[in-house]
């Protein structure tokens, strides 16, 4: 497999239609039902060795059919499962989601299931009773049913079987061929009529077993109460319409899907699990009149400026425009006022931590309760702004637990978030968050730094969201050995950038008392005599840590004295502990890790052994670490600086990765040998 | 709403006439904050202004619990004060609920409507169905602080759990003013138990009318702050626990001034529900035919059990107290904890061997059961199997776990057993030092470059393979891989090889696991010298920093003992230059002794012991057991220093 292949691929339904070349009928790879005894020998399915349990086959089939009024997906699914151990249990209890909004809904019918047993050669069958079928609601919007097969053991098969027939012709059933046990057969299979043109976007890295298209004779019948606009190929007989025209067939299977697992450093699991989306394209029941669905960036970015829940949310004045006006007045300098007027509405709403599109309320109401989402916040960030005088723009983000834009693909369910972007004389635009009150101006909370963001503006573009802050940690400590052997000294501790972020959340989550308490448990064997934070409400500047501590008398030998200094500052945990890495590492931010140690000698003491000058390099200079240590005249300089140069590792990096940070770690561990000379 | 809380305190009499009259003049401030004493604002990131429990017993089947709270958010961590969360199911109804929010100086900021409360399916996680929802009302500002009044009614037809009064129940939260008032027949009088209880605050007894009125109110309780290595929460606050005399729950009645009625209703419930049919019995009898032992019958209906049935877990309404009959676990093969034991009982006495279902308070470090006040304190159900020589006791909802094995979840506590005479509470087993055993040998090899190469073989038994066993059974074996890095807790390393070995023959059960370690340098080198931590991997952290003067008690939870002997074979021609002292320490918390020796052939042996036991002690020998894990963390970290002569 090729690592750098994109994680999601778009592929444009004209492509598709165009490579239709052809494809056989198959036959279904399963049927409901139909299971014997050569199935449960586990030594047939390469996947399944040390898996709980193994999906043996997953069938799917979407198709398009006219109903009451309109048209319909109907969604057939046949799932087998071969349980292997005690841990694969769980895989016998299923849930099925149904989304409903207004009179729309997802039904689900024709639910059946059974385990089959192999009880000394014969098969056993026992069928789910409809009775322990639960239905639940979720919320609003979402329904659940959940059932679990009966008489599972070690070695039994489970299968179930069902429809959903679903009133949203706008998305197609998704599919998944990855989950997290092994799939040895997974297939989807769907049929488009040409008057309903489909987008695909296909995540994961997997290779398709098959993966075939062709072009099908298609008809379908449909009831209509009142005449329809839409012309030609529509014959009447009664109230019920017959409807022929050509339709896509689609084909895709992958075999020997190995289980997902997460890793650390990773944005949501959809942007590597391997699947496939649809969104309506295109509809057109007359060639000639083709009315596109998710047409250009430019509509989008109008259609937007013009929603109640967006553009239009922000059109009047609010309770903040006379403040922010007074802002315009009180701070020349853009980029300081913007400073202002993201603090004005960081206090006049919190964010509810629902990553959001659009508002769900009315603006006043959001001031009201002083909550919102991030559309909510940060659409009033822009309106907020604007009345200061500063033009601005919103700016749709997909967050980092909604997974990567294609910014060829003009959708708008790409994004979940919204943030605000004001032009400079010079240089790339700020771009504004106000959701996070730890967050400076211009930067971008941790979950937004996810690939680019499209501008919604009448020159309409794209902006990388790549930060330009580092997660920085610049340490600096001062320490003097006494005759006695004892270290006094302090810290000097500046957090900056994405670091400053991150620990003036903690600060905000632990309280100060317990953020400091805390240090105490982190420096084990120092004895803090004073811990103070500064600037931690200068949200531009770094947070700076500064403590005075002492150090307990240290180990010695006979006339030796063993210091491992840059220990005692040092996270002694290595983030990559395992040794191998499936998807790449992607931090969001560049890193820095610097530490500069002066130990003063006093007399009485020679150095006798240092540990070693290194430095170390990742290819293309992509990661450095480097150690120095130096004796001038009485005074020990130790330096030691770790950078990650990128933001996104690929797995074959991952071995150099882990072993930068592995030499680095050991190196903190070096002791420094001192001798008593008296 | 106004008029309701001014209705509402006016009835709660004496510290309430100030609030009371402040909602009559309606512009006056509602609990301003510059009104809270300073004491309940130190440590504190909410104070509790007001809060009034009213419970109203309608019937030996019904109550109602009204809840008026209000409180002060002072801060980000005490945002859940901002925000009623209230559950409800089958047999527990949101009459109203209502709430408003105050700005810092009193004055109203809005009330509560219909777009500020949500409703959820309050999912436990793991559960295939259950009829639990939530409520929750936002009142939360974006300004601190704030003050969130509410007031809401449940109607209850669940009269077994009275609920339990603990306004304290989060550390950090101060309480100005608290009461409880359990208003109920002559019929059905009160039964209650007061722990921890300030002066001055046991109960007031006066009628209302015909009925009988019980009181108890709080005043000024500062904010506490849970210390490491402390017992829960729930055993420090001050609580007033609530039980009825006779209660029912869905058509099922029962009485509550024993152990012996509680269990009563149990049985009842489970009486008509340990049929099996002919085909089932018939395979029982099977299958201990020819073994006369008792205990070993019992050990194959259980292994029976664990092959056959599945944990899944279905709770409405009585169900959570009544299983599924023992038939239908044997035709559809799943169940909860109920049920698995209902039916594992059933087999059991197609096997002719007795046994009862006992009540039990699952989890580790639950607060114990209360012994003298019966009611209803439980939340799991295991079997109690009776034995001529010993009790064994199944955990019927585990297809891995050893027959007769209880563990950190279940041990060492007071069960209620089910029997046809009523319940009987009894203890389960606890498990002594040397039944959590971790016996560790390992053979480290280090190179010039100080790179080592380790073989490990470790053994824990009882508590200690708790953990170990589930990774066993419960994950594939890349996730295994994965927690065996995060068990081994070292800067670097490679597991080169792992296995890991579960043994149920022995008392208690083992598992051994072999570790093959890469160790990139484990011994870090400074020019000429080699300095190497000989104790490998059983480091013991330093305790947590202590908050202050320590006031609760010191809780140890497991008692355990690890020993381990670690072998280095180090390059040719090192010498010791350093060698860590030996360590022994004996204290009331435990015993530790740590060795490192350089032996004739070069190769330095380390041997440790560490035995703690179990218990509770004063809060005074806190700083005596703070020294006793500071000396072992100490001697844990000690270095070996070894020079190569120079050349």
């Amino acid at each position: 497999m090729s690592l750098f292949l994109p994680w999601r691929r778009a592929l444009p339904a004209a492509l598709l239609a165009l490579s239709a070349l052809g494809a056989r009928a198959q036959n279904e790879p399963v049927k409901y039902g139909k299971v014997d005894a050569k199935l449960f020998d586990p030594a047939q399915y390469p996947s399944a060795a040390g898996a709980p349990a193994v999906v043996l086959c997953d069938y799917g089939t979407s198709r398009i059919e006219g109903a009451d009024d309109g048209f319909r997906v109907v969604f057939d699914r046949v799932t087998r499962i071969l349980v292997l151990t005690k841990a694969g249990y769980e895989q016998a209890t299923v849930q099925i989601p149904l989304y409903h909004r207004e009179a729309d809904e997802e039904k689900l019918l024709n639910l059946r299931g059974a385990t089959y047993n192999l009880v000394g050669g014969k098969l056993q069958k026992q069928e789910l009773d409809p009775k322990s079928v639960f239905s639940e609601k979720l919320d609003q919007y979402h329904n659940r049913r959940k059932f679990t097969l009966p008489g599972v053991r070690e070695g039994s098969i489970v299968e179930y079987a069902y429809t959903i027939k679903s009133d949203f012709v706008f998305n197609l059933q998704d599919w998944q061929f990855q989950r997290d046990i092994p799939v040895e057969w997974s297939e989807y299979r769907a049929v488009m009529p040409s008057f309903y043109q489909y987008k695909q976007i296909q995540h994961g890295f997997l290779p398709y077993k098959a993966q075939e298209t062709d072009v099908v004779p298609y008809h379908t019948t449909y009831h209509a109460s009142s005449k329809d606009g839409y012309g030609t190929h529509l014959t009447e007989s009664g109230n019920t319409s017959t409807l022929t025209t050509k339709a896509l067939r689609c084909r895709w299977v992958m075999e020997h899907v190995p289980a997902f697992r997460e890793e650390p450093y990773m944005t949501t699991a959809r942007d590597y699990l391997a699947g496939i989306d649809f969104e309506l394209d295109l509809i057109q029941f007359d060639p000639a009149q083709p009315h596109p669905v998710t047409s250009t960036w430019e509509k989008i970015s109008a259609e937007l400026t013009k929603a109640e829940e967006f553009g239009a949310w922000i059109s009047g004045r609010t309770p903040l425009t006379a403040q922010a006006e007074a802002l315009a007045t009180t701070y020349r300098d853009p980029a300081t006022r913007a400073a202002a007027v993201q603090a004005l509405v960081q206090q006049a709403v919190r964010y509810n931590g629902q990553e959001r599109l659009y508002a769900t309320q009315p603006l006043r109401r959001v001031l009201e309760q002083q909550r919102g989402n991030a559309a909510e916040v940060n659409l009033l960030l822009v309106r907020t702004l604007r009345d200061a005088g500063l033009p601005c723009w919103p700016v749709l983000v997909s967050t980092r637990s909604h997974g990567q834009v294609f910014t060829e693909l003009p959708l708008l369910s790409q994004f979940n978030y919204v943030v605000a972007a004001v032009p400079l004389a010079e240089g790339p635009e700020l771009l504004l968050d106000a959701t996070e009150s730890a967050a400076a101006a211009g930067t971008l909370p941790g979950r937004c730094l996810n690939g680019q963001g499209r501008l919604v503006a009448p020159a309409g573009r794209w902006l990388p969201l790549t930060p330009r802050q580092k997660f920085t940690r610049v340490t600096t400590a001062r320490f003097s050995l006494d005759e006695q052997g004892q270290l006094q000294g302090n810290l000097h501790r500046e957090y900056a950038g994405y670091a400053g972020l991150a620990e003036r959340n903690q600060l905000a989550e632990l309280g100060e008392k317990a953020y400091l308490g805390a240090l105490q448990k982190q420096y084990t064997d120092c004895q803090l005599r004073r811990s103070a934070l500064n600037q931690v409400d200068s949200l531009s500047k770094p947070l700076v840590l500064d403590v005075d501590l002492t150090l307990p008398a240290l180990d010695a030998g006979p006339a030796q004295v063993y210091l491992p200094l840059l220990q005692f500052f040092t996270d002694r945990q290595n983030p990559f502990q395992p040794d191998t890495r499936i998807y790449p590492v992607d931090f969001g931010t560049q890193h820095e890790d610097v530490l500069s140690v002066a130990l003063t000698l006093p007399k009485g003491y020679a150095v006798e052994e240092l540990p070693k000058n290194l430095v170390l390099s990742l290819p293309n200079g992509d990661g450095r670490y480097s150690f120095e240590a130096v004796l001038r005249d009485n005074v020990l300089y130790l330096n030691s600086r770790l950078q990650l140069r990128k933001t996104q590792y690929q797995p074959s990096e991952y071995p150099g990765l882990r072993e930068l940070f592995t030499r680095a770690l050991a190196k903190h561990t070096e002791p420094l040998v001192l001798r008593r000379t008296r | 709403m106004n008029y309701f809380s001014s209705l509402l305190r006016g009835a709660l009499g004496a510290g309430l006439l100030l609030g009371a009259a402040g909602a009559r003049a309606g512009a006056d401030p509602h609990w301003p904050v510059a009104a809270i004493p300073a004491a309940l604002r130190e440590n504190a990131h909410a104070v509790i202004r007001q809060q009034d429990d009213i419970i109203t017993v309608k019937g030996a089947g019904r109550l109602v619990h009204t809840i008026h709270l209000v409180a002060t958010v002072l801060d980000e961590q005490g945002e859940r004060y901002g925000a009623a969360v209230v559950g409800y199911d089958k047999l527990h109804q949101i009459s109203y609920l209502r709430g408003s929010v105050y700005d810092a100086d009193g004055r109203l900021i809005r009330s509560l409507r219909a777009a500020d409360t949500k409703d959820y399916s309050a999912h436990d996680g793991f559960s295939l169905f259950t009829d639990n929802r939530v409520r929750v009302s936002d009142l939360r500002q974006a300004r601190y602080p704030y003050t969130a009044e509410f007031e809401y009614e449940l109607v209850s037809t669940n009269t077994l759990a009275f609920p339990a009064w603990s306004p304290q129940e989060d550390e950090h939260v101060s309480v100005e003013h608290a009461t409880l008032r359990v208003v109920t027949p002559p019929e059905l009088p009160l039964r209650y138990r007061e722990e921890r209880l300030p002066a001055g605050s046991a109960v007031a007894q006066s009628q209302q009318g015909a009925l009988r009125v019980y009181t108890w109110q709080f005043q000024l309780l500062p904010a506490v702050e849970r210390e490491p290595y402390s017992p829960p929460l729930a055993e420090l606050v001050p609580t007033v626990y609530t039980a009825p005399t006779a209660f029912e729950v869905q058509g099922y009645p029962g009485a509550l001034t024993s152990w012996q009625q509680l269990g009563q209703w149990g049985f009842q419930l489970t009486q008509d529900r340990m049929t099996l049919t002919p085909e089932t019995e018939a395979r029982v009898k099977e299958l201990v035919k020819g073994v006369d032992d008792p205990r070993a019958r019992a050990r194959k209906v259980y292994e029976l059990l664990q092959s056959s049935t599945r944990y899944v877990s279905v709770q409405l309404g009585i169900g959570g107290y009544q299983p599924f009959p023992a038939s239908t676990v044997a035709s559809t093969g799943y169940g909860d904890c109920k049920a698995l034991s209902n039916y594992c009982l059933a087999l059991l006495k197609a096997a002719g061997v007795e046994s009862y279902a006992a009540w039990i308070s699952a989890g580790r470090q639950k607060a114990a059961v209360r012994t003298s006040f019966p009611n209803d304190q439980f939340n799991h159900v295991i079997l109690c199997v009776p034995l001529q020589a010993d009790t064994v006791w199944l955990e019927c909802t585990s297809q891995t776990e050893a027959f007769g094995y209880l563990g950190s979840f279940t041990g060492n506590r007071h069960a209620l057993l089910l029997t046809p005479q009523g319940g009987k509470l009894v203890r389960t087993p606890a498990n002594a030092a040397l039944d959590n055993r971790q016996y560790r040998r390992a053979e480290v090899q280090i190179d010039e470059q100080g790179h080592g190469r380790a073989t490990v073989r470790t053994t824990s038994t009882g508590e200690q393979q708790d953990e170990l066993a589930q990774i066993m059974h419960q994950l594939p074996a890349d996730e295994q891989r994965k927690q065996a890095y995060q068990r081994l807790a070292l800067p670097a390393v490679t597991i080169e090889q792992s296995s890991w070995q579960q043994n149920h023959r022995g008392a208690q059960p083992v598992v051994t696991e072999r570790l093959t370690l890469a160790l990139p340098s484990y011994a870090s080198r400074t020019g000429r010298r080699l300095f190497l931590t000989p104790n490998l991997l059983n480091r013991l952290p330093p305790p947590a920093p202590r908050v202050g003067a320590r006031q609760a008690p010191l809780q140890l939870a497991t008692p355990f003992v690890d020993a381990d002997t670690i072998r280095f074979r180090v390059p040719a021609g090192y010498k010791p230059e350093a060698v860590p002292a030996p360590v022994q320490l004996r204290t009331a918390f435990g015993s530790y002794e740590a060795q490192t020796q350089v032996l004739p052939d070069g190769t330095v042996q380390y041997t440790r012991r560490l035995q703690m036991p179990a218990g509770r002690f004063e809060a005074k020998e806190y700083e005596a057991y703070e020294d006793f894990r500071q000396r072992i963390s100490k001697a844990d970290r000690a270095q070996l220093v070894l020079v190569h002569p120079e050349s």
